[in-house]
């Protein structure tokens, strides 16, 4: 991944007014997380599990902070427990930022969360836009969290290879 | 050994109107709401989602006192928290675990089954090797006061595994109509707003965030 790539990403999310992270580190985004655990202006908190992370969110949401998750798409699916609850029954908004790891054109063996990430995000009931282009990066996180703490409901922006390469 | 009613009436006499307190689901979460009436209080938070909820809060709320009131098989799902508790260092935190080395031991007339921490692992010595200094284990009422009290008066991150009997044999009557998570959700962040100067709540406008 592009530093300049990866700094959309972090501008992205402070002009959404983002000041808590958390999640586990991934090879596809791991110049994000460095960009953040360095940044002063947004907290990052790495965790055990992706798990922890969604509980790490929602409690840093009723402190005030406007709270992100940084996963990798194996990342969510540890995390689901959590974020079903923490979307469908106490309807608290957490963004959830993904590098699509699995998309269709990924020439690794990771086929498999092209079958559970999208889908799996609809099975919890978390809205997502999918971005292609990384014009698109910095103005889709800003809406996406704009959406999330206006409906109070978890939603997902997921940067695809085209965005990210 | 002691049971669970006798600590969490304890607690309720000890704990600061202003500290926050974050409770597990099952009977932590039921004991609480009918042994208590306050604000300060986050129910229900399943399995593995408790003590790292209470941590996010303390990260966010630094000056504020947060306890966790969780429980071992809550904790054990996500015992890595422990770890990033440790490095992260919040001194406003302390994670109380009702252990009864029990699943479903807390609502039903017979155990459960057996949870980890009631075979061979010791919680308050996990919490050590993570780095958690103030790591404690009691057994008694008299203990479980005095730690607590001091816990919520110095720098932490405090750990306390309180070892309870596998059944709740002692129940407070059911009295109150306990907050659903979505009504303890817009009473708990009114709450935070109205004491810590901070928003929430109030999105949707077109003007927020």
């Amino acid at each position: 991944m592009k530093p300049e790539k990866a700094q959309l990403v972090v501008d992205g999310l402070k002009e959404a007014g983002v000041d808590f992270t958390a999640g586990v580190p991934d090879a596809q985004f791991i110049q994000v997380y460095k960009m953040l655990e360095a940044d002063p202006d947004i907290r990052y908190v790495g965790t055990a599990n992706e798990a922890e992370a969604a509980g790490v969110g929602y409690g840093a949401w009723f402190g005030g902070k406007k709270p992100a998750l940084i996963l990798a798409t194996s990342g969510l699916l540890v995390a689901t427990y959590h974020l079903a609850r923490i979307n469908i029954l106490h309807e608290v908004p957490l963004l959830v930022v993904i590098p699509y790891r699995g998309d269709i054109g990924d020439p690794r063996w990771m086929g498999l969360y092209k079958k559970t990430t999208e889908p799996g995000l609809n099975a919890m009931d978390i809205p997502y836009r999918v971005v292609s282009r990384s014009s698109d990066i910095v103005r889709t996180i800003k809406e996406c969290n704009e959406s999330a703490r206006a409906w109070l409901r978890c939603i997902a922006v997921i940067l695809n290879e085209e965005a990210l390469w | 050994m002691v049971a669970r009613l006798e600590l969490i009436k304890e607690l309720a006499s000890i704990v600061p109107p202003d500290v926050l307190v974050v409770t597990s689901i099952g009977n932590n979460s039921y004991f609480w709401a009918e042994l208590t009436d306050r604000e300060a209080t986050l129910f229900h938070s399943t399995l593995g989602m408790c003590t790292p909820a209470a941590f996010g809060l303390a990260m966010a709320l630094p000056r504020r006192r947060v306890l966790a009131l969780d429980s071992d098989g809550n904790l054990i799902l996500n015992l890595g928290v422990l770890g990033t508790i440790a490095n992260e260092n919040p001194t406003n935190l302390t994670v109380l675990v009702m252990d009864n080395g029990n699943y479903l031991g807390s609502h039903k007339k017979e155990p459960g089954m057996r949870t980890a921490s009631g075979g061979k692992l010791k919680l308050q010595e996990v919490a050590k090797g993570c780095g958690i200094v103030s790591s404690h284990v009691i057994q008694d009422v008299a203990t479980f006061s005095t730690t607590i009290k001091s816990a919520l008066k110095s720098d932490g991150p405090h750990f306390i595994r309180a070892q309870v009997e596998a059944l709740d044999t002692e129940r407070p009557p059911k009295t109150k109509h306990v907050l659903d998570p979505r009504e303890n959700k817009y009473q708990f962040a009114k709450y935070i707003e109205r004491t810590e100067g901070v928003q929430i709540l109030g999105g949707g406008l077109g003007n927020f965030g």
